[in-house]
């Protein structure tokens, strides 16, 4: 009688030292294993939508948990890969019309989801409008961004200039790493046809982002 | 910025309600609308009708919702919602408000999962039950400080998963939530950001949903934010009730911890 | 369209301080619907409270009062125990009373 009570309450403590001793946080690759796996299972997603849950090296290297910070390698190979990506428009003009440049730069539409369905849009926005001020007489705009008013008055509108903004429209990670602007070419919300007029938008002498 | 990451003590929680509420005068014409709503709120209206739907007989079992175990025992709802979520033995899952709700629904009213779950998310010309009995019982805890518990293992991988979700970066637009949400006096457009790295703010967000949201004239859940968040992110449609949807809400809420819980706030 | 009312009313010294949260869609018959469609007015066009069976209130409302109001006011005269109840009536001839009793000064 005694022993199998002896057994029995062998049989409570133990788990109980082992529940209260051992729960404690997870270390890095176990929670990339649970997390990932939720993800795979946490969205209602076709499988062409759902590969827009796949991280590609650049997204899986900026994704940075917390203060930790990138290293030079990771730096040096974000931008490698994003230098590697940027196409250019089949015309090689890399400054369009700035009229167009302003109704896309307005444009946070396109490209989202709901009910499984792709969202109805004539074309992609720029998305400009809600992380950066732009023609200072708009004030229906975000700050997440730096302003670029004034950005061609300062800048000139040289090739170079020219050259580096449409590069860095079509992938901001060319010139900052894991920046937190979109990488709106490289990614296909943009065309490199649209992302000229976005340049000449921001470029041209006579678009009002440019204007006193 | 070292906010919640270096374990720093509670911040005063009366700083935070002041903050919320405050007084209208010359240099600040909005306070005293502001305060108004606070106080007065539709979604009180919305309380009023989840606390008649929780006590109805209801479903095939025809029952109410009174013997619902939201982590303090059976038929307990004062300060119930301040720990959630957290881990539940008989479901074996962490598990917010929301999908204990449910779960309830389901095993105490004889609901079908998907008799539970249909028109979740209420709309201008219609309310939804769940919002309604989510009011209900989030506003039984009123007045007490949020108490997200992490002890149980699943709770700590809930928590981590969660941590590790807000900082990933996904989907066409390259976004992370610490993408909007990681610094602060951040806008998009005219609707200001909070900053969910700053204990502070996240307190302040955490104690106030549910909330009856202006621009869709109902009361909406996290449960819906999070819905809307991956929508504007440009990621498919986030799984009503999924791991995921706990997991970063257990991410939030347990950082919430010591806020005094206000509900229904009142949101744009 | 008459779910019921929310009604505060708190004593302060001698004065009632009430609280009414109404359900209501009070539609202008301006917003279109998602298919494109008018969506035909629908809202409060009069709203009455009265104390202890006497009227202290009788306001005609327009389609600029937004969905979901609130209405506040302030009855001098009061004391604990007090009837307040309030009606509104709609321009589709939907109706709601509710009524308290004015809660003692805490």
């Amino acid at each position: 009688m005694h022993k199998k009570t002896g057994l029995a309450w062998s049989a409570v403590i133990v788990p109980v030292l082992i529940a209260a001793g051992c729960a404690s946080l997870p270390d890095e690759a176990t929670t990339r294993q649970i997390a990932e796996g939720m993800i795979k299972v946490g969205f209602s997603a076709t499988p062409e939508h759902a590969k827009r849950l796949v991280q590609d090296k650049s997204q899986q290297i900026c994704s940075k948990i917390g203060d930790a910070r990138l290293t030079p390698g990771e730096a040096d190979e974000v931008l490698k890969l994003a230098r590697a990506s940027i196409k250019y428009p089949q015309s090689g003009k890399l400054a369009g019309d700035w009229k167009v440049g302003a109704k896309l730069a307005y444009n946070g539409s396109g490209t989202r989801i709901r009910g499984g369905k792709l969202e109805k849009a004539k074309e992609n926005g720029a998305l400009c409008s809600n992380c950066h001020v732009l023609d200072p007489k708009e004030f229906n705009v975000g700050n997440i961004g730096p302003s670029l008013a004034g950005y061609g008055a300062q800048r000139g509108n040289s090739d170079a200039t020219v050259k580096y903004t449409y590069e860095k429209l079509y992938n901001a990670w060319a010139y900052f790493p894991c920046s937190n602007m979109p990488r709106l070419g490289h990614n296909g919300h943009l065309t490199p046809e649209q992302i000229t007029h976005v340049v000449a938008y921001l470029t041209d002498p006579a678009s009002p982002v440019n204007r006193k | 910025m070292f906010g919640i990451r270096s374990g720093f003590a509670a911040i005063a929680v009366a700083c935070v309600s002041a903050m919320a509420f405050a007084q209208g005068s010359a240099g600040d014409p909005l306070g005293v609308g502001r305060q108004m709503l606070a106080e007065d709120n539709p979604g009180e209206l919305w309380v009023e009708r989840g606390k008649t739907l929780f006590h109805q007989k209801r479903g095939p079992r025809s029952a109410s919702l009174e013997k619902c175990d939201f982590g303090i025992g059976p038929g307990k709802l004062e300060g119930a919602y301040a720990q959630l979520p957290r881990y539940f033995p008989d479901t074996d899952k962490v598990q917010d408000v929301e999908s204990r709700l449910v779960t309830c629904m389901v095993n105490l009213q004889g609901f079908t999962y998907q008799q539970a779950i249909k028109d979740h998310f209420g709309t201008l010309d219609r309310m939804s039950d769940i919002e309604a009995l989510v009011a209900f019982i989030a506003s039984k805890s009123n007045g007490m400080k949020m108490n997200v518990p992490l002890s149980h293992q699943k709770e700590y991988d809930t928590y981590k998963a969660g941590e590790y979700v807000f900082y990933r970066r996904n989907g066409p637009t390259d976004f992370g939530c610490i993408t909007c949400h990681g610094d602060n006096g951040k806008r998009i457009r005219l609707q200001d950001l909070p900053n969910m790295t700053d204990q502070k703010q996240i307190q302040a967000v955490a104690s106030t949903w549910p909330a009856y949201l202006g621009t869709k004239s109902t009361v909406l859940t996290m449960q819906n934010r999070l819905y809307e968040c991956t929508w504007q992110m440009r990621l498919p449609d986030l799984a009503y009730l999924s791991d995921l949807s706990v997991a970063i809400t257990s991410y939030l809420n347990h950082q919430g911890n010591g806020a005094v819980i206000q509900v229904p706030g009142v949101k744009r | 369209m008459a779910e019921p009312m929310k009604i505060r009313a708190t004593l302060q010294v001698d004065t009632a301080d009430v609280r009414i949260l109404m359900l209501h869609p009070m539609e202008t018959g301006q917003r279109k619907d998602a298919k494109g469609a008018i969506v035909p007015m629908h809202f409060i066009q009069n709203v009455v409270v009265t104390h202890n069976g006497k009227n202290v209130l009788d306001a005609q409302w327009s389609q600029a009062i937004s969905r979901n109001p609130f209405l506040g006011l302030r009855v001098k005269g009061a004391r604990a125990g007090d009837k307040i109840s309030v009606t509104w009536t709609d321009n589709k001839g939907d109706k709601r009373t509710d009524e308290v009793a004015v809660a003692a000064q805490s």
